[in-house]
């Protein structure tokens, strides 16, 4: 009896949910993407779509007003199921999981009273300036502006309204907006736009991370499907929205046609005459507004080449630095290394045993220094965008083969056998053969550092157009907690064992980064004291 | 004897390249600046010749763009040997007209190999 009780109810809950499904969505006000109109009603771009989406899929919407950051707090507890418009960034995809298909695409502007003499980024230099309060802006333009060296007296707001009406009041010299509201509601508060653009963004809805999945889906379905037909009521949405206010009013139109109709055939006459001159006036305003908007296009597009030129300066300095720390710190190594070497040769002369084992030592050393510069360089290297990989056509076997070679001696030192198995369709690829021999040495030299006895094992085979390369190893093996870790930079240093091995950590993150350069990933698996297999995937046929 | 030019201004590599090539049964003519390994190899004619890429004045891309000039030099190996090791130098070595190149530092080990490579 109880069990049929317990049995109806879990059955009524589930069934109630899943016809009538409550869905919150954060709402904030950023017109004209999300905002309460006049009326208190929910509006704008975003929630267009939503809307649709929810209607298709018999949900209930509640809108849950509140800033911003309130928004997005709400989100991270859980306390809502959506966020519209969040711009998509890494540091972000930690907390939220975003939909996949993209919603607008949006950049951020700075905004001045009119006849304010701010025009460029140089412009800001000692001014007040007002950003959005947790919004990706600020982080941007402070990345935006570091290079520039300015000095700013930097203000957060919770919200856009509040922004330009301190801007109208001249309580700041410039606001920092986004270009969809910046164009709506700029010329309401005397206020203009500046030459000073940044940080192009996608901008999505948001869940908490692995929250919601199937919701996100849902409106990548529909999304996908409205933004093919240019009379959906995607772009119908962001017709209205984004269009400027015009006083052009449609009822006294109507009105007027009424009575044309009703005053017989030489009102309405004069009525079409008058109508038609009106038309034309608005053809000349919106002709004269596209004007306007083609001459801003010349002016913008001129900052901006002049923006990127500055941008590629810094580049070009940076390139230099990293250029002449390389030569200045591989020079001495070269007289150590290349001296060792030669001592231990013999060449200058025979060497007793000690002298052997002291300079052996030495020759470690140096060369295990040698690595930990190269390691750090490329590091530095991928971090400033410096590191290009190439696309060039090269047999896999032979990688795999001279990397093997590279590892054997010291395998050999610990009597770790190195075993690799490469099924026979594994052949040419059209990839960056030395980047790959790298990724290879790096995994086998870790494998061959954790292990002391079994064996090291390389497998490579393709499967499904990718070429998958596998490094197992019968090693120590690597703790859950510490998995997903292992690819960030400089994480040899926090483990426990850390110290009895040498590296800088620098290694995975370097295999990782190269492994997505050149369009693949990479993974571990692992069981404590079995040994870890770390392998990754690289496309067969490059799209560049 | 084969003989082989080598152009660098460190005092200390160019020792080092000398000693190994000598002690291997090279003949080592030896340029401090680009504007004098380039004089030196018009008169000598070497079989090979190592080229520091970071060379005060006349860095080493021009001075494989000058050597390449030469009709008596014509079919003369020139290796770029640099520690600059950043993305494109070694095309730009080629492009300049370097036979081939190899990264500081030089491993004794390997390095006659690759000598004899372009011998």
């Amino acid at each position: 009896m109880v069990l049929v009780i317990i049995f109806l109810l879990l059955f009524g809950t589930a069934s109630s949910e899943a016809v009538n499904r409550i869905l919150t969505v954060g709402l904030y006000e950023n017109s004209p993407k999300v905002f309460t109109d006049e009326n208190g009603k929910p509006s704008g771009i975003f929630i267009d779509i939503i809307a649709y989406t929810a209607g298709k899929e018999g949900w209930e919407l509640k809108y849950v007003p509140g800033t911003w950051d309130e928004g997005l707090s709400r989100l991270e507890k859980g306390e809502i199921d959506i966020m519209p418009d969040v711009a998509y960034s890494a540091e972000r995809e930690k907390k939220y999981s975003f939909n996949k298909v993209q919603v607008l695409s949006s950049w951020y502007q700075a905004y001045a009273r009119k006849g304010s003499g701010i025009h460029s980024i140089l412009d800001l230099n000692g001014k007040r300036i007002i950003v959005l309060k947790k919004s990706v802006q600020q982080e941007a333009f402070n990345r935006f502006s570091s290079g520039f060296g300015l000095n700013m007296d930097i203000v957060s707001v919770s919200d856009y309204k509040t922004m330009f009406e301190m801007l109208s009041m001249g309580e700041a010299d410039a606001g920092i907006t986004n270009q969809f509201y910046g164009s709506v509601h700029a010329r309401k508060y005397g206020l203009a736009d500046t030459a000073i653009v940044f940080a192009p963004s996608s901008l999505f809805f948001a869940t908490k991370r692995n929250t919601n999945v199937n919701l996100l889906n849902a409106i990548d379905r529909d999304l996908a499907e409205l933004k093919k037909d240019t009379g959906s009521l995607y772009y119908h949405s962001l017709r209205k929205w984004t269009s400027e206010e015009i006083p052009f009013s449609i009822p006294s139109w109507l009105k007027f046609i009424v009575l044309a109709a009703g005053a017989g055939l030489l009102l309405s006459m004069g009525g079409s005459f008058i109508l038609k001159h009106q038309v034309n006036v608005r053809t000349r305003e919106l002709k004269e507004i596209n004007a306007e908007m083609e001459q801003r296009i010349v002016e913008r597009t001129a900052e901006l080449a002049e923006a990127m030129e500055r941008a590629q300066d810094a580049d070009r300095l940076k390139s230099a630095f990293l250029a002449t720390m390389s030569h200045e710190l591989r020079t001495p190594l070269n007289s150590i290394i290349g001296f060792t070497g030669i001592m231990l040769q013999g060449l200058a002369g025979p060497l007793n045993n000690e002298q052997t084992r002291q300079l052996s030592m030495v020759q470690n050393s140096a060369s295990h220094l040698l690595s930990l510069i190269n390691d750090i360089l490329d590091i530095s290297k991928i971090e400033a965008g410096q590191l290009e990989t190439r696309s060039e056509p090269f047999d896999m076997r032979e990688a795999i083969e001279s990397s093997l070679r590279t590892v054997m001696p010291q395998a050999e030192k610990k009597g770790l056998p190195l075993e690799a198995v490469i099924a026979s369709d594994v052949g040419m690829l059209k990839s960056d053969r030395r980047r790959i021999e790298q990724i290879l040495i790096n995994l086998m030299g870790n494998a061959v550092k954790f292990t002391d006895k079994g064996t090291i094992r390389v497998e490579c085979r393709t499967e499904n157009g990718w070429l998958v390369t596998a490094v197992s190893d019968t090693g120590i093996g690597i703790e859950s907690r510490e998995m997903e870790k292992l690819f960030l930079p400089f994480r040899q240093i926090d483990t426990g064992l850390a110290r009895r091995h040498e590296g800088t950590g620098l290694g995975l993150s370097i295999c990782k980064r190269l492994v997505e350069m050149l369009g693949g990933t990479i993974g571990v698996e692992s069981e404590i004291g079995k040994g870890s297999t770390f392998t990754f995937w690289l496309p067969l046929q490059l799209n560049t | 004897m084969k003989k082989i030019l080598i152009i660098e201004d460190n005092e200390q590599n160019l020792y080092l390249l000398t000693f190994i090539l000598e002690k291997n049964g090279y003949g080592v003519i030896q340029a401090r600046d680009g504007r004098s390994g380039i004089e030196l190899a018009i008169k000598n004619i070497p079989d090979l010749i190592l080229l520091d890429i970071q060379l005060p004045v006349l860095d080493g891309y021009a001075v494989a763009r000058e050597l390449r000039k030469q009709q008596a030099l014509y079919d003369v190996p020139i290796v770029a040997v640099t520690s600059y090791a950043m993305t494109g130098d070694r095309e730009r070595t080629l492009e300049a007209g370097c036979t081939g190149y190899m990264e500081k530092p030089i491993d004794p080990l390997t390095f006659m190999e690759k000598i004899a490579q372009y011998l």
